[in-house]
Formats: structure tokens, sequence, C-alpha cells
């Protein structure tokens, strides 16, 4: 079994547990992304500490994707609690005062494994929305991502999942931990 | 060539050192490089990786103790040529009262696991006779046991310590600091319901066989129960004692780093729950560094005269924290970390004032192997340095001496990188999917004594190397 189809056999495991376990919120927009194709779009957040990620959108779906390279609170469990998950998430690229929806849930990506969890933030123009933040380690070496859209449909994560463990993917994140 | 041309030969060598900008990759056998500094003694501290040297007098005997990280890949438990057993890394203890005779006393084992799973990082000593209710015949090591707690021994025999007191339950313990004349220690660790790997727990250790707790503290948002961000970790405080009655506490390491400014006095006796309010309220203010440096260390020097500023009408003394990042990615994979001083004389509006760095190109280090940027500086307050002069670890750009008198203007006055062994250990990065190694010295902490000894520990297990001054840089100190 190679590398990519490991990905993919584990992230539908891992997608299916996820929604069972996660819960949906009741207050997320409209699904757009049927049979849209993903695109590249710019990374949209200011600098910060972390070098910009890759960001790709599918109708009103968002996935932000970037390394954060030796910030993994302990090396050798990897991210297993909650707590690490909220402390290394990049969901206060959305909002700073984000506030956790659901206790999270261990995922596998590939051969990285980790946790992730439901959140919920405010919207510039009020409102709140949900948002996953995934983080997955390889020692001490963190890949973060985030979802970002209507949480409400399935088919929405399931997309945005499938996302995650295609080619387009996995090989930006295999030549993020490269060096490493 | 004849016995003059090989005395002119030598001669050059020993008058002109090694110059960093045509070295490249160390070599074992190579010398150390060198401007100002000369090498006394060595230990090789029993090839462990070492972390916090404290150098402390005990009656007429002068005694380092060494705290170490956890073993390696390949050697995971040295073995301890006193005993002749494999033992987890944890604190050396060395007797330098002759510097050029180190003389290695006892390896204290630490908590089994490799880097910083294990080993006891940190230590700080205090005499008995100086703590408020200490048996004045001791002598008290407080130290990191791995990540999970603090402990205290009595050193006074510092080749047979006792173990007194331990505080454990922790994760992630680390850079503590420990008032000799109060007994308030800031212990650095994570509590377990706390959402940050590190913050403070205050206790009173003026009798340190019977700990009290005072409170535990963070940056608002790191308490329990908080949503949101959560602020950066804390790597360490340094605190001023009743007089100065400021703590500055440095969170980052190489990333996200603040200086918070803490009145002591209301952060020991104000409300102890940990709410946002009570958080927040002991703080005076803040230094938010730019995003790509942490605050590893942050060392006050308060009321420095500053000779420039002499004959001015304001500003004439300054207080000042120099503010040392960690570099902690081999051949420069990140932002450049480095030394800042700031000038908190106005602490409501704290500013860095000025900077300074190894220039990278005058030894290559980007390519030698290991991390290049600073890690840390000395954090002896003895006069015959304090105000004048910092010693800044750089990992294999080895430990650098800068004259600080003007900390607007902060100068290299000399160097010291020590020699690698055959116990250095390889730092990696992977390049096309493959390991590619190299050996560098890793200079990660230094410290001074009274008598101006500079003592400086490798992270890559080269031991601990005992310097001294000379040239323009003793002059600087004042030294004969």
């Amino acid at each position: 079994m190679n590398r990519r189809t490991i990905v993919q056999t584990s992230l539908a495991t891992g997608l299916m547990a996820g929604m069972v376990a996660l819960g949906l919120g009741k207050d997320e927009p409209q699904s757009f992304s049927k049979d849209v194709p993903w695109r590249l779009i710019a990374w949209p957040f200011p600098r910060d500490a972390w070098l910009p990620g890759q960001a790709w959108r599918r109708g009103a779906l968002d996935v932000y994707v970037r390394p954060k390279i030796g910030f993994c609170g302990n090396c050798d469990t990897g991210v297993v609690t909650d707590e690490e998950v909220d402390r290394v998430t990049d969901i206060d690229l959305l909002d700073e005062r984000f506030v956790p929806a659901k206790d999270g849930l261990a995922v596998r990506i590939g051969n990285l494994s980790g946790r992730a969890r439901l959140y919920r933030y405010t919207l510039m123009g009020g409102g709140t929305r949900l948002a996953e933040g995934i983080a997955v380690s390889q020692k001490c070496d963190l890949i973060i991502a985030v979802i970002a859209g209507n949480l409400l449909d399935e088919r929405e994560r399931t997309a945005a999942y499938r996302h995650l463990e295609s080619s387009a993917v996995q090989d930006w994140i295999s030549q993020q931990l490269e060096g490493r | 060539m004849t016995r003059q041309a090989l005395l002119i030969v030598g001669f050059l060598v020993a008058a002109y050192p090694l110059s960093p900008s045509v070295a490249q990759q160390q070599k074992v056998g190579a010398p150390p490089e060198s401007s100002n500094m000369r090498l006394v003694g060595w230990t090789d501290l029993q090839a462990r990786s070492a972390y916090q040297p404290t150098i402390h007098r005990q009656g007429d005997r002068w005694i380092a103790y060494i705290g170490h990280h956890g073993g390696t890949d390949d050697v995971p438990t040295p073995v301890n040529p006193l005993t002749g057993k494999p033992e987890p890394n944890g604190t050396s203890i060395v007797d330098v009262t002759d510097p050029a005779s180190p003389k290695y006393l006892r390896h204290l084992p630490g908590q089994p696991g490799k880097y910083e799973a294990g080993g006891a990082q940190m230590v700080r000593i205090c005499d008995g006779a100086s703590l408020p209710k200490g048996d004045k015949a001791a002598v008290y090591m407080l130290r990191t046991f791995g990540g999970e707690a603090h402990e205290i021994w009595n050193v006074a025999n510092p080749a047979e310590p006792v173990l007194l007191t331990r505080i454990d339950g922790l994760k992630d313990t680390h850079k503590s600091w420990w008032e000799c004349d109060t007994g308030i220690a800031f212990l650095v660790g994570g509590a377990p319901d706390w959402r940050t790997k590190r913050m403070t727990q205050i206790y009173d250790l003026s009798d340190p066989k019977n700990p009290v707790k005072i409170r535990d503290f963070g940056l608002v948002g790191q308490e329990p129960g908080a949503t949101g961000t959560v602020p950066t970790d804390l790597h360490g405080p340094i605190s001023t004692g009743p007089r100065g009655n400021r703590v500055y506490f440095g969170y980052g390491t190489n990333k996200g780093g603040v200086l918070q400014i803490v009145d002591r006095e209301k952060l020991l006796k104000g409300p102890k729950e940990p709410t946002p309010a009570n958080l927040a309220a002991p703080e005076v203010s803040r230094l938010v560094m730019t995003p790509w440096t942490g605050v590893h260390t942050a060392f006050p020097m308060l009321k420095t005269p500053i000779a420039e500023f002499a004959r001015d009408k304001d500003g004439g003394t300054r207080d000042i924290v120099m503010i040392v990042n960690e570099s902690i990615l081999n051949e420069c994979l990140e932002a450049r970390q480095m030394v800042w001083f700031a000038d908190l004389s106005i602490e409501k509006a704290p500013m860095v004032v000025s900077n300074w760095t190894v220039p990278e190109a005058s030894g290559n280090f980007c390519q030698r192997g290991g991390r290049f940027g600073a890690h840390s500086s000395n954090e002896s307050m003895d006069p015959v340095y304090y105000k004048k002069m910092a010693f800044i670890a750089f990992f294999n750009a080895g430990v650098r001496a800068l004259d600080i008198r003007n900390p607007f203007q902060p100068k290299e006055v000399g160097y010291f990188i020590p020699a690698i062994t055959d116990k250095t250990d390889k730092r990696c990065v992977k390049v096309d999917g493959q390991d590619r190694c190299k050996t560098a010295i890793q200079t990660n902490n230094v410290e001074t004594d009274a008598r101006g000894y500079i003592y400086i520990v490798d992270r890559a297990n080269t031991g601990m190397h005992i310097l001294e001054l000379g040239g323009e840089a003793r002059t600087v100190a004042g030294l004969k």
C-alpha cells in the first residue's frame, strides 16, 4: 500500500469517526461546493510568526494548511490532548476568541497522527460559524489544517478531508517536511 | 623548511588565531577558534548534553552544577565512569576550585528519556545560611527532574547529595528562578489544568524541606477555562527581589516573544485565584517582540549608567533588560535569534533600543551544521561583569563576549568556539529524503563566577570549557 493509499484509507476512517463524534453546529452557511473544483487561493491571513501556508477553496469551503516546525508540545506523544490542539491550532486566524464546540478526537493522516477539534468562531460582522482545527505531527513538527465552511453538511467535510488526502496537499506536506 | 622558518610559522599561528571567516565545518583535532578568550580547563561531563551551569562558592571550594538534557538516540544512558554503570542524564557536579584541573565529583541521574523528554536541565543553588528558614550548614540545590518535577537536594557535601523535597505531577518543568535571600521560587512548568505547556508556580522555599505554594501565574488566556488563542508559553523569569520589586518573565523561545514586567509584591500578595483579573493585576507592562523572536532570557540591568548620556539633563541612567532569543532549528531554518536590549526606564513604554548578532558570514555558520543563533546569556550578577560585559551562548558560533557598558551600542570584544571531539554529537537535516549530518559545537549555556571565569557547556556532548578573558575584553571588564 503506498503512502497516498494509506492517507486516503485512514482519512476516510477518521472522517467517519470524526463526523459522528464531533457533531455539527446549527448556523452554518449554505453549501455552494457541489461539483466545483478545488482551486489554490492566496493565503488570506496577515503575516505572523509562521510561514504562510497553502489555502484552497471550493465554493464556500476553505481549507488552510501549513507546517509549524518544532512546535509540538511533546515530541514523543504528539498531539494527544484537546488543550494541545487549542494551543497550536490556526483557528485564531479566523477569530482570536474562538471557543471549542466539542471535545476533540484522535485522527490519523497517513503516517501522521494527531487530533481534531470543532470550534465556534465569530465573524467580523457578527454571527458565529464552526470551523475544524486539525493538528498532526511528525516528531517535533506539526502540520496544522483548518476547515472552514458549512460544517453542517457532511458532504462538505467529506470533501475537505478528501482534499487533504489528495496529491496536491499531500505532496505539498511532504515537501514541507522534507528537510526534517 | 628551516628551523627559523618553522618558528616564524609557529609565531604567526599563535599570534593570529584561526579566523572564523575562513573556517568551515569543524573537524576533530582542529584547534578552537578564539579572540580575547583563552581556554583554562575542560571536563567532558561524561559526554552528556548540557543545559544550565551554576557555579557556587562553598567555603573555600568552587563547585559547578550542570544540568543535562536526556540522552540521545545513539547513547540514551551514558556510562558513568565513576560507577561503571549506565545512568540517565541528570546533574553533573564538578569541583572547579582549580579551573585548570576540574574534578568530576558526582553524576546525579535524572529522569530517563531522550533529549528534552529526560534529564534534569535546570539547576539553582542557595546557601542555607542565606535562606530565612534554611539549615545554616546546608547548601540547597533546586533542580528539575526531567519534565515532571522539581527537586531540592542538600549538596553541602557535593559528592554526596541528599534528596530533601520533591514537587511533582507537572509537565515541561524548565528554567526556574530562586531568590536566595527570601526563598521565593518561581518554578517553571506546566500545571495539569493550565492551557499552556509552561507557566509559573510560585513557592515559598525559605524552608526547603517544607515548600509552601503561593500561587499559579501566567499570561491571561493561559489559565484553566479560558478560550481563544493560547498566549506564548513561558520560558523563564528573573526576579530582582524585594528591593527591585520586579519580576521579568520571558515568554517564547524562537517565536511570539513577550517580555512581561511584573510588580513582585502585588504578585506575591495579590489574590491568588487564576482569574483573568487576578492574573492581570500585577502586570506593570509588557513588551511584545516581533513574532519571529522569542524571549528565552530576560536579564535585568537596572540603573545602568550610560556614559554617552552623562551630560544629558535626563536619562543618564537607564533600566535595561537584555533579551536573548533561542534558536531551535538546525542550519538556519528559521528567523535569526539574537540579543536585544530594551530600555524600560519608563516602564509603561518599554522599547527595544539595540540588538546584536554574530555576523553569519564571519564563519559561514549556516553551513557548519547544527543550530546557529543565540540561546542564552550568563545570569550571574556578580560585580566582576555585571553591567559591563555579557556572555552569549551562540550554538555553533560558540560563546560571544559583549561590551555592554553602552547597551545602546553593544560591541563584541571576544569569542571562543571550542574544538569538537570524537564525542561531539552530529546534527542532521534531510536532503532529498536522506539524512545529511554535520558535527559542530553547540554552545548551549554560559555562566560566570565571581572570580571572572566563564563556563560554557555544549548541547552536543562536548562537555564544559572554562575560559578567561584576554586583551581588550579583559580591559573592558576592568580585570588586571
